[in-house]
């Protein structure tokens, strides 16, 4: 057995570890549960708190609010009809009339379990599959490096956008800002208007911080917590324990939901919200009583829980192998790593194979101690959502504040985080997709790195990107995803006119 | 012309604008005398000729009539209250050197939780000083981060 294997199990086992994985899956239940913050929201306020720690109990602690997020979300789209996170939307159809029905608790049990199983899937694709994507990658040189990372981000512009042309701009919008500060061969200046604090760049995580806090703290001044609503729903909770009936109704969801999230996981830009509502649609089409969903069916929330739990360890797959996020945590991840002077890749597993497998056997704890706190805790856990959001959204507000200036000491990116902020309030009244923009700021240094690095070894010849076999097939791939963007934007546009006609 | 496609128009026009002096910063990088080699302006070089297409892209879209008129879900908040928020966020971030994050925060605290909705002055009074004092004391004692003190410095120590 690969020594690196017993040496990340051994890291991830020890007490502190497990601690912070533990201490992870608790705010994760607790965030992911409040509606108005995402799990990247909660990340990024927890993620200055980790800069003091060691980087294997640092990614434990987030990993373990990766994971219970996902979870936290369905319990307040169960108890108020309000998806915690967008990975829960889909749990609400069902879980919702669960809760009125007087079955809350029943409901929460079922989308714990789901989402444990979802994820225990997700791990063992993890453990399998990334250390084997590892070693191909390892083969890849600088114009398929260059290739993968343009198809990554022309993959996420076009899942993430409603319209590719603005899913694009918001990217190379990122692309410009990375070229701020050093260029990565020479070291020249650029674009730093002699301001010693851009010599060294914008920091992804203030921009970061900016672009999703605000837009969200902005939001949150219209909408108003139904706690009446949850309370109500949370004195129903008897018993979360599912029973074996529940779990033998859990079986067809869980084996099209899992798999379904582990794959969309893998793929960059496709997420939670995508993968909880293909496995709704299908285990909806391939269940004996179709006409159970929308009214309470147990299967209607195990199919989407278990997808969003398993799109977890599918994300974290390119996230280790490739340095390519899945989606925008997975990019704050790499953010996190990258703070600890770890760079996510396939040489991850050569030069730290046993933090590489430490993070892996984290997840699985994770996993575990999801489901441990969620059962044991619930009852005492949902009360979060009756906190006043008028207490609430300050202490982010500061939080975020402090976490930008916790960075370098510094009041300098406390107000880039300011102006990215309202960039992303810019963004979002142009309908333009901030995530191209977030995961352009992770990839484009390494995307202007891995260009030059193949024109100077190959004397400015550009078929070098078409004749590495590699790099050939993910240009192909990156062509097919915008070609397939423009043809789908086509033809809703004319399903569109249609209706209007 | 619809809501959207104005925006549109707005937009693709900004970014060309920003794109000009993008380029025009471009143009003026310094040079290396490497053989061989791809010069520091080259990247952000692609990068103009890649926005300026697609700002173009999205001018045409503002004109172009398939292109949808549904106006996105931004934000339902009163503008009123958006425009306090900004103006209380740019105080802030302007006097937080100068005041610290205790003494900063509790205003803008406070400040905040009255756009929130808080009405009752002990709970904006209370609320505000006990969390900027409990967030600043974690942040200094138990994660070693060293916040400036500002003008409570001498009181903070």
């Amino acid at each position: 057995m690969n020594p690196d294997i017993i040496d990340g199990f051994t890291q991830a086992s020890q007490l502190e570890t497990i601690l912070a994985v533990a201490a992870g899956c608790f705010i994760g239940l607790v965030v992911g549960m409040i509606p108005g913050l995402t799990i990247s929201t909660g990340i990024i306020i927890v993620l200055p708190l980790t800069f003091v720690l060691e980087p294997e109990i640092s990614i434990a602690l987030l990993l373990g609010l990766y994971v219970s997020g996902m979870t936290g979300g369905s319990f307040s789209a169960i108890l108020l009809n309000i998806p915690g996170t967008p990975s829960a939307s889909a749990t609400a159809i069902d879980g919702n009339p669960m809760a009125k029905n007087g079955e809350a608790g029943r409901a929460l049990g079922i989308a714990i379990t789901a989402s444990f199983l979802g994820g225990l899937f997700s791990f063992l694709c993890l453990y399998f599959i990334a250390p084997l994507l590892a070693e191909i990658a390892l083969k890849f040189q600088s114009p398929d490096l260059f290739s993968l990372v343009f198809f990554g981000l022309t993959i996420i512009c076009s899942f993430a956008a409603k319209s590719l042309v603005k899913g694009l701009l918001s990217a190379v919008i990122g692309l410009a800002i990375v070229t701020v500060g050093q260029d990565p061969m020479m070291g020249t200046a650029r674009f730093t208007f002699d301001q010693v604090n851009l010599i060294s760049g914008i920091h992804f995580l203030t921009a970061l911080i900016g672009l999703f806090a605000v837009p969200q703290l902005v939001d949150n001044f219209a909408d108003m917590m139904k706690s009446e609503t949850a309370t109500k729903n949370a004195a129903n909770i008897k018993s979360v324990l599912p029973k074996l009936a529940d779990l033998k109704l859990m079986r067809l969801p869980v084996a099209i939901g899992a798999p379904i999230g582990s794959f969309l996981g893998i793929l960059p830009g496709a997420g939670g919200p995508i993968a909880a509502f293909i496995s709704y649609d299908y285990t909806k089409k391939l269940s004996k009583n179709p006409k159970e969903f929308g009214n309470g069916s147990p299967q209607g929330i195990a199919a989407p829980e278990s997808a969003n739990n398993a799109v977890t360890g599918g994300a974290l797959i390119p996230m280790m192998t490739l340095g390519i996020p899945g989606d925008p945590v997975t990019a704050i991840l790499i953010g996190a790593l990258l703070i600890h002077g770890l760079a996510p890749g396939p040489l991850l597993f050569v030069e730290n194979g046993e933090f590489a497998y430490g993070l892996i056997f984290s997840f699985f704890w994770a996993n575990i101690f999801n489901i441990v706190i969620a059962l044991i805790g619930l009852r005492y856990l949902v009360k979060v959502l009756v906190i006043p959001r008028t207490f609430l959204m300050p202490t982010i507000a500061i939080l975020c504040v402090i976490g930008s200036y916790a960075l370098r000491n510094n009041f300098f990116d406390v107000y880039v985080m300011f102006g990215f902020g309202l960039l992303g309030l810019a963004m979002r009244w142009l309908d333009m997709p901030i995530v191209p923009l977030l995961l352009a700021m992770v990839l484009g240094r390494q995307l202007e790195e891995h260009l030059r690095v193949s024109l100077i070894a190959s004397k400015n010849d550009v078929t070098v990107f078409f004749t590495h076999p590699f790099s050939l097939f993910f240009l192909c791939l990156a062509a097919a995803s915008i070609f397939w963007s423009f043809w789908a934007e086509h033809k809703s546009k004319q399903k569109q006119d249609q209706l209007e006609i | 012309m619809s809501n959207m496609r104005r925006r549109n128009l707005i937009a693709a026009i900004i970014l060309l604008l920003l794109c000009a002096g993008y380029a025009y910063l471009t143009a003026n990088l310094p040079t290396r005398a490497i053989e061989n080699t791809t010069q520091p302006s080259f990247f952000p070089w692609v990068v103009t000729v890649i926005m300026a297409v697609l700002s173009l892209g999205l001018l045409a879209q503002a004109f172009l009539p398939t292109i949808s008129s549904d106006t996105p879900k931004t934000f339902d908040v009163p503008a009123k209250r958006l425009i306090y928020g900004l103006v209380l966020s740019v105080a802030y971030f302007v006097s937080l050197p100068t005041l610290g994050f205790v003494a900063g925060n509790i205003p803008f605290f406070a400040g905040l939780m009255y756009l929130y909705g808080e009405r009752r002055p002990p709970w904006i009074a209370a609320g505000s000083i006990l969390i900027s004092l409990i967030v600043f004391f974690l942040f200094r004692e138990v994660f070693q981060i060293l916040l400036p003190s500002g003008i409570l410095q001498g009181v903070l120590r």
